[in-house]
């Protein structure tokens, strides 16, 4: 027979749980659910949701050129800026570990970029990339390259890498400051082993320090890649998806079908972020199981 | 009765009791008095263009004062803001009595979100006007600001590559290309355009050049997809806007440049020879030179777009509507809302537009009554639409969806940037209407 101290206090429970439930349910769970639902029919004020069954999907994968475009720079971006921001960010990581002259400089100069929102960003560079007095073509001019110099946001072969070079610049030290936390927990024990063993610096980082830091660089890849696929606003400042959609990215795309089309139809628009909701998904599974370490390491 | 006694001694004793009982009191005699006050809503944008908000603040002054009782509460907006917040509101049923819009958003009348306006004074209204707020046979806007594409030059740089405007205003096609040689010859930039902050100015050349070869009806049936965009007319105009665009016409930092600095560009600071804007320009440009003017004493002129060879209607021209108001549709206010809007439609409130403004708009009115500083400017304008045939609505006011973005990104950037070839623009057009 269970006594009635020991039932779990479902109402203590219900009480502490309902407010995170309540909120959960409202602003994540409805509007994933609802944004689905749309995606299903026509959604227009003023009258009653017209079910389309899978018309939308049809016409978004197989008809819409402009989704595609988007989803092809969407992915260029998301695959690769998260290996130069964090490719660098372990050089700057490393540098900054070995306690360079100037480290705590430029652990602060470095890291400064990702403490300004994009929309700040952005202008700053328009402003650095314009052709007439920008600063990346007043460089080049000085250093006798005119031939370089060009309307880096302006032509469509330009447009993107300078963007994800942006992106690059700005995460970079968010990336650097949570690699060197990770360098700073290491275990002496390991590296001092190594060192007693004449390992040299580049056999120390290869076979010891990367190893140790992979669950790091894991996370901070796959954080990268989805804040990547997600993208809008640095994109918005500067180009708005173009020069001929160049720099289009589903977001901007989203965005544009949802409330610059001369449509209040959501229904379409739902059916981007559905699709884009299901390929996220699927990406960010696939890069934890495809880089996840399969060995526990010891030390 | 001991009873009733003891407790109006404990009510009393409670004062904060008390005073809630006045409150509600209150607010149950004056409530009534208060809601008979009929607050009509208005959602606007120009929160940033000080003339343009007076004149509207103005109207509302005296509106109020001509119909007591009825008060106009304006929330001011810039135009992405407000256009994000009507989507909003307008789906959820919140919408305001009385907003802005453009005649390109067909998708408040598609909705059935706009009141009918016929209600509204036509007899003071450009017909033109109604034409372009007209869906189904019913106007839906009241067109405040209207204005005309123009090409504005510098006389002194005209004057000094040797060049003189024709009487009739309008180079040649061989005569502008002469000019923009020229100019670049002289190491300045025959075009100030700019496209870094609007999807439209970088279009004017395009869609001025082939309304003149094609003529009001063909060019207005090439928007809507009735004249292929493969008709060789098309391909022959984009091929001469080509060569002026490889003659180096724009400014390098075209796509990057904004609206503002595309005038600063052409009238102070490098200085072009002549600027192709909407007739807005003064909006800017006549503002004190410290606050992004032109220079006093500026030499402006105004000549016509330049004459396309072997064009069906060289004399034709742009004409657009933009700032509008309209009524919503399920405003609490309705009748209210058009007498407000009636109140503005008046000649003399026209006139008092051009004075301030120095726009066109679309409430009719006499410019040769129009005095002070500008009138010289105003004949100069008016000399420039001598005989002119209009087409009403740019191409983003026209074209909708897949065709609207296609257009913007090929004619308004890709294309006079020299990124695209004729026969890729012609392409990707035609494509976008299948």
């Amino acid at each position: 027979m269970t006594r009635s101290s020991d039932r779990p206090p479902w109402g203590a429970i219900a009480v502490f749980l309902l407010p995170a439930l309540v909120v959960y349910t409202a602003l994540t769970a409805y509007p994933v659910v609802r944004t689905f639902w749309n995606s299903l029919h026509k959604v227009l004020p003023n009258r009653p949701d017209e079910f389309v069954g899978l018309a939308n999907y049809a016409t978004l994968l197989f008809s819409d050129d402009t989704f595609w475009r988007s989803v092809r720079n969407t992915l260029v971006w998301a695959c690769a800026s998260p290996l130069f921001e964090v490719g660098i960010a372990l050089l700057l990581a490393l540098a900054l570990y070995a306690k360079v002259p100037g480290s705590r400089f430029f652990r602060i100069a470095w890291f400064t970029p990702v403490l300004m929102s994009y929309v700040v960003v952005g202008i700053l560079w328009v402003w650095i990339y314009n052709y007439d007095w920008g600063a990346v073509n007043a460089l080049l001019r000085l250093l006798g390259l005119d031939t370089w110099t060009r309307a880096w946001l302006g032509k469509p072969e330009t447009a993107l890498p300078a963007l994800i070079f942006v992106t690059t610049w700005m995460w970079t030290g968010f990336n650097m400051v949570v690699l060197l936390a990770s360098l700073h927990s290491l275990p002496s024990e390991v590296i001092e082993a190594a060192e007693l063993d004449n390992c040299g610096w580049g056999a120390k980082l290869w076979h010891v320090i990367i190893p140790l830091v992979k669950p790091t660089l894991l996370n901070l890849l796959v954080l990268s890649f989805i804040g990547k696929m997600k993208i809008f606003d640095l994109v918005w400042i500067t180009t708005k998806g173009g020069p001929l959609w160049s720099t289009e990215t589903v977001s901007t795309y989203l965005y544009k079908r949802a409330f610059e089309w001369s449509t209040f139809d959501l229904g379409y628009p739902s059916t981007i972020a559905a699709v884009w909701f299901v390929i996220i998904m699927t990406c960010v599974l696939v890069l934890t199981r495809v880089l996840r370490t399969r060995d526990r390491l010891e030390y | 009765m001991n009873r009733l006694w003891h407790s109006l001694a404990a009510v009393a004793r409670r004062g904060t009791l008390g005073v809630s009982t006045a409150v509600v009191a209150l607010a149950l005699l004056v409530g009534p008095a208060l809601a008979s006050a009929q607050e009509v809503t208005l959602w606007t944008h120009w929160a940033a263009e000080k003339i343009k908000r007076e004149f509207v603040e103005d109207a509302i002054r005296q509106f109020e004062a001509a119909n007591p009782g009825v008060r106009i509460k304006a929330s001011w907006y810039e135009k992405t803001a407000l256009y994000a917040a009507l989507k909003t509101a307008l789906r959820a049923g919140q919408g305001p009595d009385i907003f802005y819009a453009e005649p390109d958003q067909v998708e408040y009348m598609e909705n059935g979100l706009l009141l009918d306006l016929s209600g509204l004074n036509w007899n003071n209204i450009e017909p033109w006007a109604r034409e372009i707020w007209s869906y189904k046979g019913k106007p839906y806007g009241f067109p405040l600001e209207a204005w005309t594409v123009e090409v504005y030059y510098n006389q002194k740089m005209l004057q000094d590559i040797g060049m003189t405007v024709p009487a009739s205003r309008q180079f040649d096609a061989a005569q502008f290309l002469d000019l923009t040689r020229k100019a670049k010859a002289k190491g300045w930039t025959p075009m100030s355009l700019g496209v870094g902050d609007r999807p439209f100015p970088g279009a004017h050349l395009t869609h001025e050049a082939l309304l003149e070869k094609l003529g009001t009806d063909d060019y207005g049936r090439l928007l809507q997809g009735k004249l292929p965009w493969t008709d060789p007319r098309v391909a022959d105009t984009l091929r001469y806007l080509r060569t002026l665009i490889d003659a180096g016409l724009l400014p390098t930092s075209f796509t990057s440049m904004k609206l503002g600095e595309a005038h600063t560009y052409f009238h102070t600071n490098p200085g072009a020879l002549t600027f192709l804007s909407g007739s807005f320009y003064t909006s800017r440009a006549f503002n004190p030179p410290d606050k992004g003017g032109q220079p006093a004493g500026f030499p402006l002129g105004i000549m016509r777009f330049p004459a396309m060879t072997n064009a069906a209607c060289n004399h034709c021209k742009t004409m657009a509507v933009g700032g509008s108001y309209v009524v919503n549709a399920t405003a609490k206010y309705p009748r209210e809302a058009v007498s407000f809007l009636n109140s503005m439609a008046t000649p003399a409130n026209g006139n008092r537009w051009l004075e301030a403004v120095l726009v066109q708009t679309g409430i009719k009115t006499d410019a040769s009554k129009i005095s002070g500083p500008y009138a010289g400017y105003f004949r100069e304008l008016a000399a420039a639409n001598v005989g002119a045939k209009y087409f009403f609505g740019l191409p983003s006011q026209v074209l909708q969806g897949k065709a609207k973005e296609a257009f913007t990104q090929i004619f308004n950037n890709a294309f006079p940037a020299g990124s695209i070839s004729v026969d890729d623009a012609v392409r990707q057009m035609a494509a976008a209407y299948q």
